[in-house]
């Protein structure tokens, strides 16, 4: 009985085998060089007056904000695939780009954005996942809000209002604490770190419930009191001008001197 | 159409009572508008709970007629009617015929009342705002306690519960919302949700046990409050995907 060897048309076809072996890996270089190439690139630049307001509402992907000397807004994007669709809106002094209703129902990959804006502009930044990082902002505002997961990163930021919220994440905050101000701060489960210079004046009310760990540093004095078993400081520091709230639900607070 | 002439039709459009042109113009940018649709989902949404609330309510066959009905019998029942002024007793047997004494007694303690509610006024009014959210483990002012026993003011339980039922239902909402939405996430948005909402849900718990065990914990109750409504805003930004 005539029984066929295993791989038989394989020994008995060496060439054609090889045909096919270079056949397959061209394939996978044409894939992977699509996959490649699915990474887009979004560019735009608006002109911008001193009190622009940027207001961006990502999906996921990184975030970074930087102020400049220029007077114009430069966005700049990789889109990973599948990419989505990006449609910046110019209304009444803001420039509005919002992913979340410019996709929504389809599934897209990350947007990581690099924005640059003038130095005095209000900054308004929204994502669901991703780390947002803002710097050398001295408007009015500046928001950095994650619904779910990222650390959010304010570095030589002076503005009037000032509010990070994050869930699971860290948030870092360096900058100046204006008269008047207001600045906010809150966290599900993270580490919140500030670091303000000694000359600040403010009314604090910092609340870390579950871990009871809030630390004042060179900002610790008599004004300041620890209620609720240690889980909330209220006081005042210097006269008080402005007001600074900071809740980490399930994380610590951490006052550093700049 | 733009965005408030469909907002200002969404009404009718739900209910049925628009042409047919217009409600093919309606839907025409409802397919196109995400934030026309949002409000179209919520304000149908709300229709529903307000019918299905009504389901509960007696509905009397013809309440035109029956108040009709009602309306007769009090006009003419009126005229009938002999005003009885009830037999007086006590202090007021003689009407407001008070002796000197009891008047100066009677303006005596009205000023001190007045007094009274003033200086507590005051202090409610210039306490710095600060020490509102120290209030922690504080009992409520006296002003307050006469209030809630009176029943002019809700205890805090009550007012508690109130508030948990309101956000609930709103958390309830969005879960649904979100539960049609989740099939066109990615792998990533589904575990960054789940384990955020998991935080949440873990703070919840902490929280609730603390106010079985201590009620009048105001730290916790504001704490809690805070993440429901972290929770309502997660499901709530997730939904809109």
């Amino acid at each position: 009985m005539f029984s066929r060897p295993k791989f038989g048309w394989i020994a008995s076809h060496p060439g054609k085998t090889a045909i096919l072996v270079c056949l397959n890996t061209v394939l996978f270089l044409v894939f992977s060089a699509t996959e490649i190439s699915a990474q887009k690139r979004f560019s735009r630049t608006f002109p911008a007056g001193q009190n622009i307001r940027l207001q961006l509402i990502n999906r996921s992907g990184t975030v970074t904000v930087e102020g400049w000397d220029r007077q114009e807004v430069s966005v700049t994007a990789s889109l990973e695939a599948p990419t989505a669709v990006i449609t910046p809106q110019t209304i009444d002094g803001t420039i509005l780009i919002n992913l979340v209703r410019d996709n929504q129902g389809r599934e897209v990959g990350n947007v990581n954005f690099n924005i640059r804006v003038p130095v005095t502009s209000s900054v308004d930044i929204e994502t669901l996942i991703g780390n947002l990082t803002v710097s050398n902002v001295r408007g009015g505002l500046v928001r950095a809000h994650i619904s779910s997961e990222g650390d959010i990163e304010l570095t030589n930021i002076a503005a009037f209002q000032v509010t990070a919220q994050n869930g699971i994440g860290d948030i870092f905050f360096d900058g100046e604490m204006l008269s008047g101000g207001n600045y906010r701060f809150a966290s599900l489960r993270g580490n919140i770190n500030l670091r303000i210079p000694f000359t600040s004046s403010f009314k604090l009310v910092a609340t870390a419930p579950s871990t009871r760990n809030i630390s004042l540093g060179s900002f610790s004095n008599g004004g300041m009191n620890y209620l609720g078993d240690g889980r909330r400081v209220v006081g005042k520091f210097g006269d008080g001008n402005s007001t600074l709230s900071v809740t980490n639900q399930r994380g610590s607070i951490s006052f550093i001197r700049r | 159409m733009t965005c408030g002439d469909c907002q200002e039709l969404l009404s009718r459009f739900i209910d049925g009572d628009l042409e047919q042109e217009r409600s093919s113009i309606v839907i025409e940018h409802l397919a196109a508008c995400a934030e026309c649709t949002v409000m179209c989902d919520d304000l149908s949404a709300i229709l529903v709970q307000c019918r299905e609330n009504e389901v509960g309510e007696e509905i009397p066959p013809n309440p035109a007629a029956l108040w009709r009905r009602i309306n007769n019998l009090i006009e003419s029942e009126l005229p009938a009617e002999i005003p009885v002024e009830p037999e007086r007793k006590g202090l007021f047997a003689r009407g407001w015929n008070l002796t000197f004494s009891q008047a100066g007694a009677a303006v005596i303690a009205i000023a001190l009342i007045s007094s009274l509610l003033t200086i507590v006024g005051i202090r409610n009014y210039f306490a710095p705002p600060g020490d509102d959210l120290s209030k922690s483990n504080e009992p409520p002012s006296v002003f307050t306690r006469v209030l809630r026993k009176v029943g002019l003011a809700e205890t805090p339980l009550q007012a508690r519960e109130r508030r948990y039922k309101e956000q609930e239902a709103a958390i309830d909402y969005w879960n649904k919302r979100v539960q049609t939405r989740r099939a066109s996430w990615n792998a990533r948005m589904s575990e960054a949700f789940d384990r955020n909402l998991f935080e949440i849900d873990q703070a919840v718990n902490d929280y609730t046990m603390i106010l079985q065990n201590d009620p009048d914990d105001q730290l916790s109750e504001e704490m809690l409050d805070s993440a429901l409504n972290e929770k309502m805003n997660l499901l709530r930004q997730f939904s809109e995907l």
